[in-house]
């Protein structure tokens, strides 16, 4: 039987009692459904899988996202399975990425708070993490609960977000670290997609903020006072008391709703290995209401 | 002349003097000591006006003028006197209106709203900041400051080494590209280039190491600008945990002034399209930064 054990106050379970090198029953998967909807962030460890495991696995939440077409990565150039988001700091020949590598220098953005796809129209639900080779220093993942971070604004607050409409891009928290070289086809894959700002968990029904660095503007804000606006509403929801560090051990597998929180990668020696592999659960309906696109 | 000790050894309320008259060379001398134990210091219940402020200020040292009115057009400033810098909501010279929403004025001073260390930008930084409140808003617009010389404190070994050597640059455009904002009058661009400042600086008088930070850094000379801007934001984020904060709730004819060397502050929201909020800051240039160092550095 499958167990919980809680490792945060607000979030964060870890799932024992499920072997993911074996194909898992659909009690196990009402399982792991309901445990997410409650804690967010569910930790399994031990976890030595392969990648179509992996796959396996993920494909039981939905369809996957393919991850080509979103970032920088140019067919060839991938070391993974196109349901891949390659986490790692490996070439295609496995070497380590020289400091000045532009998919490194890319990646680096990753360190900014976020949700994954949010800048896709239709965002994911689920982010699967699998630790393969992990760092001993440094390269911690942290998790935010932007459901305890909502129920903790005041009342005024919650009232100014709750109609509120952002724009994210890739563009924009590349931009915030200062990485725009992008082709003009890279520009194009990357047009902004549109979010509200408070949404509704369709399972546990808790309203949550949808912050991402990939926030570039809040609809009929001027933009300097959205980003002002954003950052505040982003330091906020950050604060330690919303905050999980995950610190890796090798094959750990970490899967989060990206409807619920945010998350960033931590500094680490960039010489040394680290391969994490991504498989992401996409998401089935826009978060704008047609509605409200078509009365822009 | 009184100081008491509001925050650790960090920020001091004076009180016992009346700032608004002459000081004596003793008056002058008991602030700078206090200014060198604390780096913050509020002087409550002074009804300053602009000549005193001003004359307060240069017992300190040499003026410095402010950016945003060296960049503005004439008609743009609320005061032609470039040492007192307006830092209002008010429409420049005409007080009967507040700064309309998409007011470019109003844009370019919203990146106060980010951890800043006061003209940073500029190759000799600024001494202290001097921030007297006429009009203060019912709700919001606190001014945070952040202790640099406890965030340095409190680094690892590892970290305090890394960060030891290492030469940023600052510029007026970094800090105000993080939140879109663009849009400079012509013919400023020598005001515009970044200017190289240590990351680790040592207090000229109390010998006292410290951080210098500020969102107007934009890179880390040797460092590719993702990794330096990320590797800034961590030290940003360090650097101002609340152990480190004081948060500023101004009353009309609070004087607060602090050493830019050694602090960071940053404005914070409130309804600046309803509400008048009405404060004049003078700064002093800034000395004994060791630029020299970190020009012979490069």
């Amino acid at each position: 039987m499958p167990e919980l054990r809680k490792l945060h106050d607000v979030f964060v379970a870890e799932v024992g009692g499920i072997d993911l090198t074996r194909p898992t029953c659909s009690n196990d998967i009402a399982f792991v459904e309901a445990a997410i909807a409650e804690y967010a962030v569910l930790v399994f460890r031990d976890q030595r899988i392969t990648d179509e495991q992996q796959l396996a696995f993920s494909r039981s939440f939905g369809d996957l996202e393919e991850t080509r077409g979103t970032g920088i990565s140019k067919p060839g150039e991938q070391r993974l399975h196109p349901a891949f988001a390659d986490v790692s700091n490996l070439d295609t020949d496995n070497t380590v990425l020289a400091r000045d590598n532009r998919r490194r220098l890319y990646s680096l953005g990753n360190m900014l708070w976020h949700s994954d796809s949010s800048f896709k129209p239709i965002p994911a639900t689920y982010s699967l993490l699998s630790g393969r080779v992990v760092v001993e220093r440094g390269g911690e993942t942290e998790f935010a609960d932007m459901r305890a971070a909502h129920d903790a604004l005041d009342a005024e607050t919650k009232a100014e977000i709750a109609d509120l409409v952002c724009e994210h891009s890739l563009i924009y928290s590349r931009e915030t670290l200062g990485f725009g070289d992008l082709t003009d086809t890279e520009r194009a894959t990357m047009r902004p997609a549109r979010q509200v700002l408070t949404r509704t968990h369709p399972v546990s029904l808790r309203k949550s903020i949808y912050l991402a660095s990939h926030i570039g503007k809040i609809n009929g804000w001027p933009v300097p006072e959205a980003r002002a606006f954003i950052r505040d509403l982003t330091e906020h929801a950050t604060q330690p008391q919303f905050v999980y560090r995950h610190q890796w051990r090798p094959f750990d597998l970490v899967m989060w709703d990206n409807r619920c929180t945010m998350h960033r990668a931590r500094r680490f020696d960039s010489t040394q290995v680290r391969d994490m592999r991504r498989t992401t659960v996409a998401g089935i309906a826009p978060t704008v209401s047609r509605e409200s696109l078509a009365a822009e | 002349m009184h100081i008491r000790t509001v925050q650790n050894d960090f920020v001091g309320e004076v009180t016992g003097i009346d700032i608004c008259k002459p000081l004596t060379g003793d008056d002058v001398a008991a602030i700078e000591r206090g200014m060198d134990e604390h780096a913050v210091l509020t002087f409550p219940d002074q009804p300053l006006t602009d000549e005193q402020q001003v004359a307060f200020t240069e017992n300190f040292g040499e003026l410095e003028i402010t950016l945003a009115g060296q960049m503005a057009k004439p008609e743009e400033r609320r005061f032609q006197q470039l040492v007192l810098g307006d830092i209002s909501n008010f429409n420049g010279a005409d007080t009967t209106r507040l700064r309309a929403r998409d007011d470019k004025r109003r844009m370019y001073a919203l990146a106060n709203r980010l951890w800043h260390s006061d003209a940073s930008f500029r190759a000799v930084g600024a001494g202290y900041t001097l921030l007297h409140a006429r009009i203060v808003p019912g709700k919001g617009a606190d001014t945070q400051f952040a202790d640099m010389r406890a965030a340095y404190d409190a680094l690892s070994e590892a970290a305090k080494n890394e960060a030891e050597n290492l030469i940023c640059e600052h510029s007026i455009v970094f800090s105000r590209e993080q939140i879109g904002f663009g849009d400079y009058n012509p013919g400023h661009e020598e005001h515009l280039k970044p200017v190289p400042h240590r990351l680790v600086i040592t207090h000229p008088k109390t010998g006292r190491k410290s951080l210098y930070l500020s969102s107007h850094i934009g890179g880390i000379v040797g460092w590719p600008i993702p990794e330096a801007r990320a590797f800034i934001r961590d030290l940003t984020e360090h650097a101002t945990q609340p152990q480190f904060v004081y948060s500023h709730k101004w009353r009309v004819g609070d004087m607060v002034m602090w050493d830019n060397r050694t602090v960071m502050h940053r404005a914070t929201r409130f309804d600046d399209l309803k509400e008048v909020r009405d404060l004049r800051r003078t700064s002093l240039k800034g000395v004994g930064l060791a630029v020299k160092q970190a020009i012979a550095a490069e």
